[in-house]
Protein backbone atom coordinates (compact mmCIF):
# COMPACT_ATOMS: atom_id res chain seq x y z
CA UNK A 1 0.00 0.00 0.00
CA UNK A 2 1.17 3.25 -1.01
CA UNK A 3 1.10 6.35 1.57
CA UNK A 4 -0.63 8.67 -0.06
CA UNK A 5 -0.87 12.15 1.40
CA UNK A 6 -3.61 14.83 0.54
CA UNK A 7 -2.79 16.55 -2.82
CA UNK A 8 -1.56 20.04 -2.71
CA UNK A 9 -2.02 21.41 -6.16
CA UNK A 10 -4.73 20.68 -9.01
CA UNK A 11 -1.90 18.70 -11.08
CA UNK A 12 -1.10 16.11 -7.95
CA UNK A 13 -4.85 16.15 -7.62
CA UNK A 14 -6.18 15.65 -11.02
CA UNK A 15 -2.57 12.78 -11.85
CA UNK A 16 -4.23 11.27 -8.47
CA UNK A 17 -8.15 11.60 -9.68
CA UNK A 18 -6.52 9.58 -12.92
CA UNK A 19 -5.71 6.42 -10.79
CA UNK A 20 -9.18 6.22 -8.93
CA UNK A 21 -11.27 3.33 -10.21
CA UNK A 22 -13.57 4.53 -12.92
CA UNK A 23 -16.75 3.17 -14.33
CA UNK A 24 -15.68 2.84 -18.22
CA UNK A 25 -12.05 2.22 -17.99
CA UNK A 26 -8.96 2.94 -19.82
CA UNK A 27 -6.90 0.54 -21.50
CA UNK A 28 -5.10 -1.58 -19.09
CA UNK A 29 -1.72 -0.68 -19.13
CA UNK A 30 1.75 -3.17 -19.33
CA UNK A 31 4.59 -2.93 -17.28
CA UNK A 32 7.55 -5.45 -18.07
CA UNK A 33 10.18 -5.97 -15.41
CA UNK A 34 13.38 -7.66 -15.66
CA UNK A 35 14.05 -10.20 -12.96
CA UNK A 36 17.16 -10.98 -11.31
CA UNK A 37 17.72 -13.46 -13.59
CA UNK A 38 16.78 -12.22 -16.97
CA UNK A 39 18.75 -12.70 -19.83
CA UNK A 40 19.59 -10.64 -23.41
CA UNK A 41 17.03 -13.30 -25.18
CA UNK A 42 13.99 -11.95 -22.33
CA UNK A 43 15.04 -8.95 -22.72
CA UNK A 44 14.86 -8.95 -26.67
CA UNK A 45 11.23 -10.43 -26.52
CA UNK A 46 10.18 -8.49 -23.56
CA UNK A 47 11.17 -5.06 -26.11
CA UNK A 48 9.20 -6.73 -29.17
CA UNK A 49 6.16 -7.49 -27.01
CA UNK A 50 6.21 -3.89 -25.49
CA UNK A 51 6.32 -2.63 -29.01
CA UNK A 52 3.04 -4.54 -29.93
CA UNK A 53 1.19 -3.18 -27.11
CA UNK A 54 2.76 0.15 -27.27
CA UNK A 55 1.46 3.43 -26.35
CA UNK A 56 0.10 1.12 -22.95
CA UNK A 57 3.21 0.77 -21.83
CA UNK A 58 5.95 0.97 -19.42
CA UNK A 59 9.55 -0.56 -19.18
CA UNK A 60 11.61 -1.30 -16.36
CA UNK A 61 15.45 -1.22 -17.28
CA UNK A 62 16.91 -2.65 -14.45
CA UNK A 63 16.69 -6.23 -12.45
CA UNK A 64 14.69 -6.73 -10.03
CA UNK A 65 14.33 -9.55 -7.23
CA UNK A 66 11.18 -11.46 -7.83
CA UNK A 67 10.24 -14.92 -7.10
CA UNK A 68 6.23 -13.96 -7.99
CA UNK A 69 4.72 -17.45 -6.89
CA UNK A 70 6.68 -16.85 -3.39
CA UNK A 71 5.67 -13.75 -2.65
CA UNK A 72 3.96 -11.43 -5.30
CA UNK A 73 4.30 -8.35 -2.84
CA UNK A 74 6.74 -6.58 -4.83
CA UNK A 75 4.49 -6.82 -8.31
CA UNK A 76 1.67 -5.40 -6.14
CA UNK A 77 3.48 -2.78 -5.16
CA UNK A 78 5.07 -1.86 -9.02
CA UNK A 79 1.60 -2.12 -10.13
CA UNK A 80 0.21 0.30 -7.51
CA UNK A 81 2.62 2.39 -8.28
CA UNK A 82 2.54 2.64 -12.06
CA UNK A 83 -0.86 2.42 -12.09
CA UNK A 84 -0.41 -0.81 -14.75
CA UNK A 85 -2.41 -4.05 -13.96
CA UNK A 86 -0.29 -6.16 -16.37
CA UNK A 87 2.75 -6.67 -15.77
CA UNK A 88 5.30 -9.24 -17.30
CA UNK A 89 8.27 -10.69 -15.41
CA UNK A 90 11.36 -12.41 -17.14
CA UNK A 91 13.14 -15.10 -15.02
CA UNK A 92 15.83 -17.22 -16.15
CA UNK A 93 16.84 -20.68 -14.45
CA UNK A 94 17.83 -24.75 -15.41
CA UNK A 95 14.67 -25.51 -13.96
CA UNK A 96 12.60 -22.85 -15.95
CA UNK A 97 14.29 -21.67 -18.92
CA UNK A 98 13.30 -18.22 -20.21
CA UNK A 99 10.49 -17.71 -18.46
CA UNK A 100 7.69 -14.91 -18.83
CA UNK A 101 5.29 -15.01 -15.88
CA UNK A 102 2.40 -13.42 -17.07
CA UNK A 103 0.54 -11.26 -13.96
CA UNK A 104 -2.76 -9.60 -13.75
CA UNK A 105 -3.68 -7.38 -11.28
CA UNK A 106 -7.11 -6.59 -9.98
CA UNK A 107 -7.21 -3.33 -7.37
CA UNK A 108 -3.66 -4.14 -7.11
CA UNK A 109 -4.06 -7.34 -6.27
CA UNK A 110 -2.51 -10.13 -7.97
CA UNK A 111 -5.60 -11.38 -9.82
CA UNK A 112 -4.07 -14.40 -12.21
CA UNK A 113 -0.49 -15.29 -13.11
CA UNK A 114 0.34 -17.89 -15.95
CA UNK A 115 4.62 -18.60 -15.98
CA UNK A 116 4.91 -19.26 -20.18
CA UNK A 117 8.37 -20.48 -20.62
CA UNK A 118 9.78 -19.20 -24.24
CA UNK A 119 11.28 -22.05 -26.39
CA UNK A 120 14.72 -21.86 -28.08
CA UNK A 121 13.82 -21.63 -31.72
CA UNK A 122 12.11 -17.49 -31.02
CA UNK A 123 12.07 -15.11 -33.63
CA UNK A 124 12.07 -11.39 -33.25
CA UNK A 125 11.05 -8.66 -35.29
CA UNK A 126 14.43 -7.92 -36.88
CA UNK A 127 14.38 -11.72 -37.75
CA UNK A 128 11.94 -11.35 -40.72
CA UNK A 129 11.88 -9.28 -43.70
CA UNK A 130 11.15 -5.40 -42.45
CA UNK A 131 7.15 -5.37 -42.27
CA UNK A 132 5.36 -3.04 -39.91
CA UNK A 133 2.47 -1.89 -38.58
CA UNK A 134 1.59 1.21 -37.51
CA UNK A 135 2.31 1.57 -33.05
CA UNK A 136 -1.35 1.44 -30.89
CA UNK A 137 -3.81 -0.32 -33.66
CA UNK A 138 -5.98 -2.81 -32.57
CA UNK A 139 -5.35 -6.34 -33.44
CA UNK A 140 -7.47 -9.10 -34.40
CA UNK A 141 -7.07 -12.47 -32.73
CA UNK A 142 -7.38 -15.71 -33.81
CA UNK A 143 -7.45 -18.57 -31.25
CA UNK A 144 -6.65 -22.06 -32.32
CA UNK A 145 -7.78 -25.14 -30.77
CA UNK A 146 -10.58 -26.69 -28.53
CA UNK A 147 -9.00 -26.25 -25.39
CA UNK A 148 -9.22 -22.74 -26.06
CA UNK A 149 -13.26 -22.90 -24.56
CA UNK A 150 -12.95 -26.05 -22.42
CA UNK A 151 -9.52 -26.31 -20.70
CA UNK A 152 -9.30 -24.14 -17.59
CA UNK A 153 -5.53 -23.21 -18.12
CA UNK A 154 -5.85 -22.32 -22.06
CA UNK A 155 -9.27 -20.16 -21.23
CA UNK A 156 -6.68 -18.56 -19.01
CA UNK A 157 -4.38 -18.13 -21.40
CA UNK A 158 -6.70 -16.77 -24.04
CA UNK A 159 -8.53 -14.64 -21.33
CA UNK A 160 -4.81 -13.31 -20.77
CA UNK A 161 -3.97 -12.10 -24.10
CA UNK A 162 -7.26 -10.74 -24.98
CA UNK A 163 -7.00 -8.59 -22.09
CA UNK A 164 -3.00 -7.86 -22.87
CA UNK A 165 -3.49 -7.13 -26.61
CA UNK A 166 -6.69 -5.62 -27.11
CA UNK A 167 -6.39 -2.37 -26.78
CA UNK A 168 -9.49 0.27 -26.72
CA UNK A 169 -12.56 -0.98 -26.67
CA UNK A 170 -14.63 0.89 -29.21
CA UNK A 171 -18.06 1.12 -31.31
CA UNK A 172 -16.10 2.46 -34.81
CA UNK A 173 -13.12 0.39 -35.97
CA UNK A 174 -11.81 2.24 -38.77
CA UNK A 175 -11.44 -0.50 -41.57
CA UNK A 176 -7.44 0.95 -42.87
CA UNK A 177 -6.82 -0.14 -38.94
CA UNK A 178 -7.12 -4.01 -39.45
CA UNK A 179 -3.60 -4.62 -40.28
CA UNK A 180 -2.42 -7.38 -38.14
CA UNK A 181 -3.43 -10.39 -36.15
CA UNK A 182 -2.01 -12.38 -33.44
CA UNK A 183 -2.35 -15.74 -33.78
CA UNK A 184 -2.73 -18.46 -30.86
CA UNK A 185 -3.01 -22.20 -32.16
CA UNK A 186 -2.52 -25.42 -29.23
CA UNK A 187 0.20 -27.25 -30.54
CA UNK A 188 -2.17 -30.63 -30.86
CA UNK A 189 -4.74 -31.86 -29.65
CA UNK A 190 -4.17 -34.30 -25.80
CA UNK A 191 -5.73 -36.28 -23.59
CA UNK A 192 -6.49 -36.02 -19.92
CA UNK A 193 -3.28 -36.17 -18.09
CA UNK A 194 -0.52 -35.46 -21.00
CA UNK A 195 2.11 -33.14 -20.71
CA UNK A 196 -0.08 -29.31 -22.15
CA UNK A 197 1.30 -28.66 -25.55
CA UNK A 198 2.80 -25.80 -26.17
CA UNK A 199 0.88 -22.58 -27.22
CA UNK A 200 2.25 -20.85 -30.22
CA UNK A 201 2.42 -17.16 -30.63
CA UNK A 202 2.36 -15.43 -33.99
CA UNK A 203 1.84 -12.54 -35.04
CA UNK A 204 0.95 -11.82 -39.38
CA UNK A 205 0.74 -8.68 -41.48
CA UNK A 206 -2.90 -8.84 -43.34
CA UNK A 207 -2.24 -8.49 -47.42
CA UNK A 208 -5.98 -7.97 -48.69
CA UNK A 209 -6.53 -9.18 -52.65
CA UNK A 210 -9.20 -8.40 -55.05
CA UNK A 211 -11.17 -11.52 -55.71
CA UNK A 212 -13.33 -12.27 -58.50
CA UNK A 213 -14.98 -14.75 -55.96
CA UNK A 214 -16.11 -12.07 -53.49
CA UNK A 215 -17.48 -9.51 -55.69
CA UNK A 216 -16.61 -6.07 -54.72
CA UNK A 217 -16.73 -6.53 -51.12
CA UNK A 218 -14.75 -9.37 -50.06
CA UNK A 219 -11.11 -9.44 -50.53
CA UNK A 220 -9.05 -12.68 -50.57
CA UNK A 221 -6.29 -12.51 -47.09
CA UNK A 222 -3.15 -13.46 -47.17
CA UNK A 223 -0.32 -13.11 -44.38
CA UNK A 224 2.97 -11.89 -43.83
CA UNK A 225 4.73 -13.39 -40.30
CA UNK A 226 6.14 -10.28 -38.65
CA UNK A 227 6.82 -11.52 -36.00
CA UNK A 228 7.72 -12.25 -32.97
CA UNK A 229 7.40 -16.11 -33.27
CA UNK A 230 7.08 -17.50 -29.70
CA UNK A 231 6.66 -21.06 -28.45
CA UNK A 232 5.12 -20.94 -25.23
CA UNK A 233 5.39 -23.51 -22.89
CA UNK A 234 3.35 -24.03 -19.89
CA UNK A 235 4.49 -23.49 -16.71
CA UNK A 236 2.92 -22.83 -13.04
CA UNK A 237 -0.38 -21.19 -12.91
CA UNK A 238 -2.33 -18.48 -10.25
CA UNK A 239 -5.98 -18.80 -10.43
CA UNK A 240 -7.95 -16.18 -9.32
CA UNK A 241 -10.25 -17.11 -6.05
CA UNK A 242 -14.03 -17.22 -6.87
CA UNK A 243 -14.83 -13.82 -4.88
CA UNK A 244 -11.75 -11.81 -6.94
CA UNK A 245 -13.64 -13.24 -9.92
CA UNK A 246 -17.05 -12.27 -9.29
CA UNK A 247 -16.30 -9.03 -7.89
CA UNK A 248 -13.98 -8.57 -11.14
CA UNK A 249 -17.06 -9.43 -13.65
CA UNK A 250 -19.04 -7.05 -11.81
CA UNK A 251 -20.75 -4.72 -14.27
CA UNK A 252 -21.64 -1.50 -13.52
CA UNK A 253 -25.65 -0.81 -13.37
CA UNK A 254 -25.50 2.97 -14.73
CA UNK A 255 -23.95 1.78 -17.93
CA UNK A 256 -26.81 -1.17 -18.61
CA UNK A 257 -28.77 -0.10 -21.62
CA UNK A 258 -32.90 0.02 -20.80
CA UNK A 259 -34.63 -1.53 -23.62
CA UNK A 260 -37.73 1.32 -24.49
CA UNK A 261 -40.59 -0.27 -25.34
CA UNK A 262 -43.15 0.99 -28.67
CA UNK A 263 -40.39 3.23 -29.17
CA UNK A 264 -38.36 2.97 -32.89
CA UNK A 265 -36.96 5.05 -35.28
CA UNK A 266 -37.77 4.52 -38.95
CA UNK A 267 -35.59 4.91 -42.25
CA UNK A 268 -35.61 8.97 -42.25
CA UNK A 269 -34.40 8.97 -38.56
CA UNK A 270 -37.94 10.25 -37.23
CA UNK A 271 -38.93 8.78 -34.19
CA UNK A 272 -42.24 6.71 -33.84
CA UNK A 273 -43.83 5.80 -30.73
CA UNK A 274 -46.82 3.12 -30.72
CA UNK A 275 -49.42 4.11 -27.90
CA UNK A 276 -51.48 1.13 -26.74
CA UNK A 277 -54.76 2.61 -26.13
CA UNK A 278 -57.58 0.06 -24.35
CA UNK A 279 -60.56 -0.56 -26.32
CA UNK A 280 -63.39 2.02 -26.21
CA UNK A 281 -66.79 1.39 -25.08
CA UNK A 282 -69.06 2.59 -27.16
CA UNK A 283 -72.01 2.56 -25.26
CA UNK A 284 -70.82 5.27 -23.64
CA UNK A 285 -70.55 7.70 -26.34
CA UNK A 286 -72.05 10.36 -26.40
CA UNK A 287 -74.47 11.17 -29.45
CA UNK A 288 -77.94 13.82 -29.53
CA UNK A 289 -75.84 16.84 -28.11
CA UNK A 290 -78.36 19.20 -30.36
CA UNK A 291 -81.99 19.53 -28.46
CA UNK A 292 -83.68 19.09 -31.35
CA UNK A 293 -82.22 15.33 -31.23
CA UNK A 294 -83.19 14.55 -28.06
CA UNK A 295 -85.16 11.23 -27.17
CA UNK A 296 -87.89 13.31 -26.75
CA UNK A 297 -88.44 14.53 -30.14
CA UNK A 298 -88.15 11.04 -31.33
CA UNK A 299 -91.38 10.84 -33.85
CA UNK A 300 -92.54 7.11 -32.94
CA UNK A 301 -96.50 6.04 -33.42
CA UNK A 302 -96.33 5.05 -29.55
CA UNK A 303 -94.58 8.06 -28.12
CA UNK A 304 -96.43 9.66 -25.21
CA UNK A 305 -95.64 12.94 -22.77
CA UNK A 306 -93.63 11.40 -19.91
CA UNK A 307 -91.86 8.87 -22.00
CA UNK A 308 -88.83 10.79 -23.30
CA UNK A 309 -86.21 9.11 -21.61
CA UNK A 310 -87.16 6.12 -23.15
CA UNK A 311 -84.07 5.03 -25.38
CA UNK A 312 -81.53 6.95 -23.41
CA UNK A 313 -78.91 5.37 -21.86
CA UNK A 314 -77.91 8.24 -19.60
CA UNK A 315 -79.45 12.11 -18.29
CA UNK A 316 -77.48 14.91 -18.79
CA UNK A 317 -77.69 17.90 -16.82
CA UNK A 318 -79.09 19.55 -19.54
CA UNK A 319 -82.06 16.76 -19.55
CA UNK A 320 -82.36 17.64 -16.13
CA UNK A 321 -83.06 21.10 -16.60
CA UNK A 322 -84.90 20.55 -19.73
CA UNK A 323 -87.36 17.97 -17.80
CA UNK A 324 -88.14 20.29 -14.99
CA UNK A 325 -89.61 22.66 -17.46
CA UNK A 326 -91.60 21.03 -19.39
CA UNK A 327 -93.17 19.62 -15.86
CA UNK A 328 -97.13 20.34 -15.36
CA UNK A 329 -97.29 23.44 -13.34
CA UNK A 330 -99.11 22.25 -10.24
CA UNK A 331 -96.10 19.95 -9.92
CA UNK A 332 -93.60 22.96 -9.76
CA UNK A 333 -92.62 23.65 -6.33
CA UNK A 334 -94.88 26.93 -5.21
CA UNK A 335 -93.25 29.70 -4.35
CA UNK B 1 3.98 -9.43 -56.48
CA UNK B 2 0.71 -9.28 -59.50
CA UNK B 3 -2.92 -9.04 -58.23
CA UNK B 4 -3.36 -11.53 -60.74
CA UNK B 5 -2.46 -14.53 -58.84
CA UNK B 6 -5.14 -14.36 -56.07
CA UNK B 7 -8.16 -13.86 -58.70
CA UNK B 8 -9.19 -17.06 -58.70
CA UNK B 9 -8.68 -17.50 -55.03
CA UNK B 10 -11.62 -18.44 -52.82
CA UNK B 11 -12.77 -16.02 -49.78
CA UNK B 12 -15.17 -18.95 -48.24
CA UNK B 13 -13.67 -21.00 -46.15
CA UNK B 14 -15.05 -24.48 -44.65
CA UNK B 15 -14.68 -25.68 -41.58
CA UNK B 16 -16.04 -29.13 -39.86
CA UNK B 17 -17.23 -27.03 -36.91
CA UNK B 18 -18.21 -23.19 -37.50
CA UNK B 19 -16.17 -20.96 -35.59
CA UNK B 20 -17.25 -18.60 -33.19
CA UNK B 21 -16.64 -14.98 -33.50
CA UNK B 22 -16.07 -11.93 -30.99
CA UNK B 23 -16.35 -9.24 -33.37
CA UNK B 24 -16.02 -6.42 -30.54
CA UNK B 25 -12.57 -7.59 -29.78
CA UNK B 26 -11.88 -8.71 -33.42
CA UNK B 27 -11.35 -12.55 -32.48
CA UNK B 28 -12.47 -15.73 -33.72
CA UNK B 29 -12.34 -18.74 -32.00
CA UNK B 30 -11.65 -21.95 -33.80
CA UNK B 31 -11.99 -25.14 -32.16
CA UNK B 32 -11.56 -27.39 -34.75
CA UNK B 33 -8.82 -30.71 -34.32
CA UNK B 34 -5.59 -30.15 -34.64
CA UNK B 35 -3.23 -32.50 -35.89
CA UNK B 36 -0.20 -33.14 -33.57
CA UNK B 37 2.10 -34.06 -36.01
CA UNK B 38 1.54 -31.01 -37.95
CA UNK B 39 2.75 -28.43 -34.77
CA UNK B 40 5.69 -30.42 -33.77
CA UNK B 41 8.93 -28.97 -33.97
CA UNK B 42 10.36 -31.47 -36.25
CA UNK B 43 8.38 -30.87 -39.15
CA UNK B 44 9.45 -29.16 -41.48
CA UNK B 45 6.08 -27.66 -42.81
CA UNK B 46 5.09 -25.96 -39.44
CA UNK B 47 5.08 -22.69 -40.37
CA UNK B 48 3.20 -22.91 -43.14
CA UNK B 49 0.40 -24.95 -41.33
CA UNK B 50 -0.06 -22.38 -38.73
CA UNK B 51 -0.11 -19.81 -41.07
CA UNK B 52 -2.91 -21.61 -43.04
CA UNK B 53 -4.66 -22.32 -40.18
CA UNK B 54 -4.38 -18.35 -39.10
CA UNK B 55 -5.24 -17.50 -42.75
CA UNK B 56 -8.73 -19.14 -42.91
CA UNK B 57 -9.81 -18.05 -39.76
CA UNK B 58 -8.57 -14.69 -40.48
CA UNK B 59 -10.13 -14.69 -43.84
CA UNK B 60 -13.74 -15.90 -42.48
CA UNK B 61 -13.34 -13.29 -39.47
CA UNK B 62 -12.98 -10.55 -42.36
CA UNK B 63 -15.85 -11.28 -44.20
CA UNK B 64 -17.83 -11.72 -41.13
CA UNK B 65 -16.00 -8.12 -40.46
CA UNK B 66 -16.83 -6.81 -43.47
CA UNK B 67 -20.27 -7.04 -43.42
CA UNK B 68 -20.95 -5.55 -40.68
CA UNK B 69 -22.95 -1.53 -40.79
CA UNK B 70 -20.14 1.09 -42.27
CA UNK B 71 -20.12 4.33 -41.95
CA UNK B 72 -17.92 7.11 -43.80
CA UNK B 73 -17.09 10.38 -42.18
CA UNK B 74 -15.02 12.64 -44.05
CA UNK B 75 -12.33 13.91 -41.58
CA UNK B 76 -10.11 17.18 -42.58
CA UNK B 77 -6.46 16.14 -41.74
CA UNK B 78 -4.49 19.21 -42.08
CA UNK B 79 -6.14 22.12 -40.98
CA UNK B 80 -4.45 24.90 -43.28
CA UNK B 81 -4.08 22.98 -46.52
CA UNK B 82 -7.69 22.14 -46.78
CA UNK B 83 -7.55 18.65 -47.45
CA UNK B 84 -10.11 16.37 -46.57
CA UNK B 85 -9.84 12.45 -46.42
CA UNK B 86 -12.72 9.64 -46.16
CA UNK B 87 -12.80 7.11 -43.55
CA UNK B 88 -14.63 3.98 -43.76
CA UNK B 89 -15.76 3.18 -39.98
CA UNK B 90 -17.54 -0.32 -39.14
CA UNK B 91 -19.71 -0.31 -36.45
CA UNK B 92 -18.75 -3.22 -33.91
CA UNK B 93 -20.72 -4.91 -31.62
CA UNK B 94 -20.17 -4.91 -27.61
CA UNK B 95 -17.54 -7.66 -27.12
CA UNK B 96 -18.43 -11.08 -25.91
CA UNK B 97 -15.68 -11.85 -23.67
CA UNK B 98 -15.78 -11.07 -20.16
CA UNK B 99 -12.79 -9.83 -19.37
CA UNK B 100 -11.83 -8.67 -16.02
CA UNK B 101 -12.26 -5.53 -14.63
CA UNK B 102 -8.51 -3.28 -14.09
CA UNK B 103 -10.31 -1.76 -10.41
CA UNK B 104 -13.69 -2.55 -8.48
CA UNK B 105 -16.13 -0.60 -9.35
CA UNK B 106 -16.37 3.07 -8.18
CA UNK B 107 -18.28 3.22 -4.46
CA UNK B 108 -21.38 5.64 -4.61
CA UNK B 109 -20.21 9.01 -2.60
CA UNK B 110 -21.47 8.86 0.99
CA UNK B 111 -24.92 10.79 1.47
CA UNK B 112 -23.91 14.26 3.39
CA UNK B 113 -25.70 14.78 6.80
CA UNK B 114 -28.13 17.44 4.83
CA UNK B 115 -29.05 14.38 2.31
CA UNK B 116 -29.47 11.58 5.13
CA UNK B 117 -31.65 13.94 6.82
CA UNK B 118 -33.79 14.91 4.13
CA UNK B 119 -34.11 10.88 3.35
CA UNK B 120 -35.46 10.44 6.64
CA UNK B 121 -38.06 13.42 6.50
CA UNK B 122 -38.94 12.78 2.79
CA UNK B 123 -37.64 16.45 1.96
CA UNK B 124 -37.46 16.61 -1.75
CA UNK B 125 -34.27 19.07 -3.25
CA UNK B 126 -35.49 22.01 -4.07
CA UNK B 127 -35.75 23.14 -7.97
CA UNK B 128 -32.92 24.80 -9.26
CA UNK B 129 -33.88 28.33 -10.43
CA UNK B 130 -30.58 29.81 -11.61
CA UNK B 131 -28.04 32.36 -10.41
CA UNK B 132 -29.47 35.55 -11.74
CA UNK B 133 -32.46 37.15 -9.69
CA UNK B 134 -35.03 40.15 -11.20
CA UNK B 135 -34.41 42.80 -9.17
CA UNK B 136 -37.82 45.32 -8.86
CA UNK B 137 -36.37 48.29 -8.07
CA UNK B 138 -33.82 48.55 -10.80
CA UNK B 139 -35.58 46.54 -13.44
CA UNK B 140 -32.85 44.67 -14.20
CA UNK B 141 -31.54 41.07 -13.57
CA UNK B 142 -28.52 40.53 -10.97
CA UNK B 143 -26.84 37.44 -9.53
CA UNK B 144 -28.15 36.60 -6.10
CA UNK B 145 -25.01 36.81 -5.09
CA UNK B 146 -21.32 37.57 -5.66
CA UNK B 147 -19.95 40.61 -7.33
CA UNK B 148 -23.05 43.05 -7.15
CA UNK B 149 -25.03 40.52 -5.97
CA UNK B 150 -28.40 40.79 -4.67
CA UNK B 151 -27.47 40.16 -1.09
CA UNK B 152 -25.24 43.11 -0.54
CA UNK B 153 -28.01 45.66 -1.14
CA UNK B 154 -27.07 47.53 1.99
CA UNK B 155 -23.76 47.92 1.93
CA UNK B 156 -24.12 50.72 -0.69
CA UNK B 157 -27.17 52.48 0.74
CA UNK B 158 -26.79 55.94 2.19
CA UNK B 159 -29.20 55.25 5.05
CA UNK B 160 -30.27 52.09 6.63
CA UNK B 161 -32.64 51.44 8.80
CA UNK B 162 -31.72 49.25 12.38
CA UNK B 163 -33.14 46.12 12.38
CA UNK B 164 -35.40 45.31 15.17
CA UNK B 165 -33.54 42.45 17.05
CA UNK B 166 -30.57 44.58 17.41
CA UNK B 167 -32.42 47.46 19.07
CA UNK B 168 -31.58 47.50 22.91
CA UNK B 169 -28.45 45.32 22.45
CA UNK B 170 -24.96 45.93 22.39
CA UNK B 171 -24.56 45.65 18.92
CA UNK B 172 -26.76 48.70 18.28
CA UNK B 173 -24.26 51.12 17.40
CA UNK B 174 -22.70 49.24 15.33
CA UNK B 175 -23.28 49.93 11.30
CA UNK B 176 -25.50 47.63 10.08
CA UNK B 177 -24.08 47.51 6.79
CA UNK B 178 -21.34 45.64 8.74
CA UNK B 179 -23.30 43.43 10.64
CA UNK B 180 -24.41 42.12 7.25
CA UNK B 181 -20.94 41.50 6.48
CA UNK B 182 -20.76 39.27 9.31
CA UNK B 183 -23.75 37.54 9.03
CA UNK B 184 -22.53 36.54 4.94
CA UNK B 185 -18.84 35.34 6.45
CA UNK B 186 -20.13 33.65 9.06
CA UNK B 187 -22.44 31.66 6.65
CA UNK B 188 -19.94 30.75 4.20
CA UNK B 189 -18.02 29.85 7.69
CA UNK B 190 -20.02 27.41 8.55
CA UNK B 191 -20.65 26.04 5.47
CA UNK B 192 -17.01 25.31 4.95
CA UNK B 193 -17.28 23.76 8.39
CA UNK B 194 -19.86 21.26 7.19
CA UNK B 195 -18.33 20.45 4.38
CA UNK B 196 -15.36 19.22 6.10
CA UNK B 197 -17.39 17.68 8.64
CA UNK B 198 -18.66 15.54 5.47
CA UNK B 199 -15.51 14.39 4.25
CA UNK B 200 -14.10 13.11 7.56
CA UNK B 201 -17.26 11.20 7.81
CA UNK B 202 -17.11 9.65 4.20
CA UNK B 203 -13.89 8.52 4.35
Amino acid sequence: MIRTVKPKNNRAKRALEKKEPKLVENVKKALFVPGQTSNKALHDVMVDLSALKKPDIKRFERKNNIRPFEDASQLEFFSEKNDTSLLVLATNSKKRKNNLTFVRTFGSKIYDMVELMIADNYKLFEDFKKQTINVGLKPMFAFQGAPFDNHPVYKQIKSYFLDFFRGEVTTLQDVAGLQHVISLTIAGDFQDGETLPNVLFRVYKLKTYRSDQGGSKLPRVELEEIGPRLDFKIGRIHTPTPDMVKEAHKRAKQLETKTVKNVERDLMGDKIGRIHMGKQDLGNLQTRKMKGLKSRFDQLASSEEGDDTYGEDFVTADDIQDRADDEPASKKPKY
Amino acid sequence: MSTVDYKDRPVTVEKPIPVTYDLGNLAVFDSNVLDKNDFDSSNGEREKHIKDHTRDNVQLLINQILSLPMKTTTEATGGSSGQSSTMTLIQLPEPLTELPREKPLPKAKAPTKWEQFAAKKGIQPKAKTGKMIYDEASGEWVPKWGYKGANKKLDDQWLVEVDDDVKGTDKELIDPRTLNRQARKQLIKKNERQQKKNLRNSS
